[in-house]
């Protein structure tokens, strides 16, 4: 009974991890329209500018939302000078090769500019346990987990409060009546991707003293990211939220229960089952066609 | 519904045969030329592996070109070709034989996959395809019993096509590019025929090909169960080039390169695929560079060829062959 909860508990950390990439993810698909296969990059790009500002000085927490800052500076270049301008060009499949190649250029960029290896980032909170109702969880899992929860949280009450989140909802929901009703439109799809890649940015920053930080550290949180997505909807928030705390379960279940090696394949195959039994995801709006 | 003078595409066919048969005599002699001109094994190997990846490339624009979808997995079906010709020889089978098994065998995933899976469109078809190359990969690290696990099947007695020797360089790229040739003109006479012309209705404009009464539904899945046998002796042909089959076959990685390759031609030219191939595998020759600077630089002409000129080299040149007053758009070269 205890394992089941200790393992319970390893889920619910990595599910907050998951997350917050997820959420980014399904805002971009959402709202942009594109599915953002640079994600994992953006990722990348957080756990290493936490690693640069740290390895000079900065402490751990500070770094954190100067990472973030930064991811989400990046991000505004690369949509306005990359990824708008191949929208709205003519091929239909033009998004998806797009990302995939930022996200490869990005990656080679940071093995060129900081060599393939990793490095430590530290973390003050350090290795120790902490013991929650009996249970161990080190605490800086804890913190990744309370952190994530407060993001999350206080970015659903921007949505939810804010004039620009509900113009987000607005373009979300409709996107050319948002334009007659004034809203505009392209700067929302902006504002929206470069939220999406800040929150990957953030998850990078955080997972970081956990995983080490490396150069192609982005491509599992992407293909985590999708499989999270497509569980709970493309364009689901909410949806996001919940694919993460499930798959992350799934996860820790699966690895203690029946096989460590086959882990790897239990994302993908969740994400062919969903896809084919209930394509809109959990949570996500049933659409005549799925494009 | 074909007038006199116009094949089912709508192009001109007056003096395309004796064009084409040229075009054929040509390539037919450009290849034993640069065969025998060379006797450098590197340069033979390289040339008869571009050939190989080029087939792959050709098996990916089958869809990408095709009916308009980003096949991820691709490498699916390159990965059955290299392990059906690796496990058969391994168990004594010839190499003709083990091909013939990957045929069958990537006609057969292509038909259940493709069952399942092209009723999603767009974005999903692609991230479950890349899905199931994931778990493809995962199986082929775990069942070591059949595949080896993660170091991989090697140590193959030499290779033969009936009489002929592939570790013979000069014999390997003879035979990869015969086979290449074959499967172009396989593909051309595919994309003339009725077939071909529903394909592209169905890539242009999915709903409105249904509303014409074109089988949509079954018409992909005939193109995707096409495409798998091209990809598979791809993977075939790749053994006796890498001498081992290890579960990264079916690393996405290679059907983006593939990928890149059909971009760089283009997608709408039959031969798109084999200039992306020549030039992806030249470039790295002539400049020598960093393996991380390559995959920048060909990401940056990635992402410069989907932002200016989405249709390639091809669509380049069709704008440049514009502007000097020939005739462009209404002749069609495929």
């Amino acid at each position: 009974m205890e394992l089941l909860a200790q393992t319970l508990v390893n889920g619910l950390v990595l599910g907050a991890g998951y997350a917050v990439v997820a959420v980014g993810l399904t805002l971009i698909f959402g709202i942009v329209g594109i599915a953002n296969f640079a994600h994992g990059a953006y990722f990348a790009m957080g756990a290493y500018a936490s690693y640069l500002l740290t390895s000079h000085g900065v402490n751990y927490f500070a770094a954190l939302p100067i990472s973030v800052l930064i991811v989400a500076a990046i991000g505004l270049v690369s949509e306005v000078v990359i990824i708008r301008p191949s929208l709205y060009g003519s091929s239909h499949h033009g998004s998806l090769i797009v990302t995939f190649a930022l996200g490869q250029a990005a990656i080679a960029a940071l093995i060129l500019l900081l060599g393939p290896d990793p490095f430590p980032v530290p973390t003050p909170l350090g290795q120790r346990t902490i013991r929650v109702f009996g249970l161990f969880v080190t605490e800086h899992r804890a913190f990744v987990l309370a952190c994530s929860v407060l993001v999350l949280a206080a970015f659903g009450a921007w949505l939810k409060f804010s004039v620009k989140g509900q113009q987000i909802i607005a373009v979300a929901q409709n996107p050319r009546g948002a334009l007659y009703a004034g809203i505009n439109v392209p700067w929302i799809r902006t504002l929206s991707f470069v939220l999406g890649v800040a929150a990957a940015g953030l998850a990078g920053a955080l997972l970081a003293p956990i995983s080490t930080v490396y150069p192609t550290m982005g491509s599992s949180a992407l293909i985590v990211g999708f499989t999270v997505v497509i569980l709970g909807g493309m364009g689901s928030i909410a949806g996001a939220m919940l694919g993460a705390i499930l798959m992350g379960i799934a996860n820790a279940l699966f690895e203690t229960y029946v096989s460590v090696s086959w882990t790897p394949a239990l994302g993908w195959i969740l994400v062919i089952v969903t896809l084919l039994v209930r394509p809109q995801g959990l949570l996500g709006r049933a659409e005549l066609h799925r494009h | 519904m074909t007038s006199p003078g116009r094949d089912v595409t709508g192009a001109r066919t007056s003096g395309r045969t004796f064009r084409e048969v040229l075009y054929c005599v040509a390539t037919v002699a450009a290849i034993a030329l640069l065969g025998y001109s060379s006797s450098d094994a590197y340069v033979l190997t390289l040339a008869g592996y571009t050939c190989a990846f080029a087939l792959f490339a050709l098996s990916i624009n089958v869809i990408l070109g095709g009916i308009g979808e980003v096949p991820l997995g691709q490498c699916l079906f390159f990965g059955i070709g290299s392990y059906s010709a690796a496990i058969g020889m391994k168990h004594g089978l010839p190499f003709e034989v083990a091909s013939l098994v990957a045929i069958v065998a990537s006609l057969v995933a292509a038909a259940v996959i493709g069952a399942i899976t092209l009723r999603l469109t767009g974005a999903y078809f692609s991230i479950v395809s890349w899905g199931l190359t994931g778990v493809a990969m995962v199986a082929a690290t775990n069942l070591d019993q059949i595949t080896g696990g993660p170091l991989g099947l090697f140590g193959f007695p030499p290779i033969t096509i009936g009489p002929l020797q592939l570790s013979d360089p000069r014999i390997y790229f003879f035979a990869s590019a015969v086979i290449l040739l074959a499967a172009i003109l396989v593909l051309v006479a595919v994309r003339r025929s009725p077939f071909g012309a529903a394909m592209e209705s169905i890539r242009q404009n999915r709903h409105l090909a249904r509303s014409l009464g074109v089988d949509v539904t079954g018409i992909r899945l005939k193109a995707f169960v096409l495409s798998a046998p091209f990809a598979a002796i791809a993977g075939c042909l790749c053994v006796p080039y890498s001498q081992i089959v290890t579960p990264e076959v079916f690393n996405v990685g290679n059907t983006v390169d593939g990928l890149l390759m059909v971009l760089l031609g283009g997608s709408q030219l039959i031969v798109g695929p084999i200039i992306g191939a020549v030039i992806f595998t030249l470039i790295p020759q002539v400049l020598d560079l960093d393996p991380n600077v390559r995959i920048l630089v060909f990401s940056a002409i990635i992402i410069l060829i989907m932002v200016f000129a989405p249709g390639g080299l091809y669509q380049l040149a069709n704008a440049v062959y514009g502007r000097w007053g020939k005739e462009s758009g209404a002749e069609s070269s495929r």
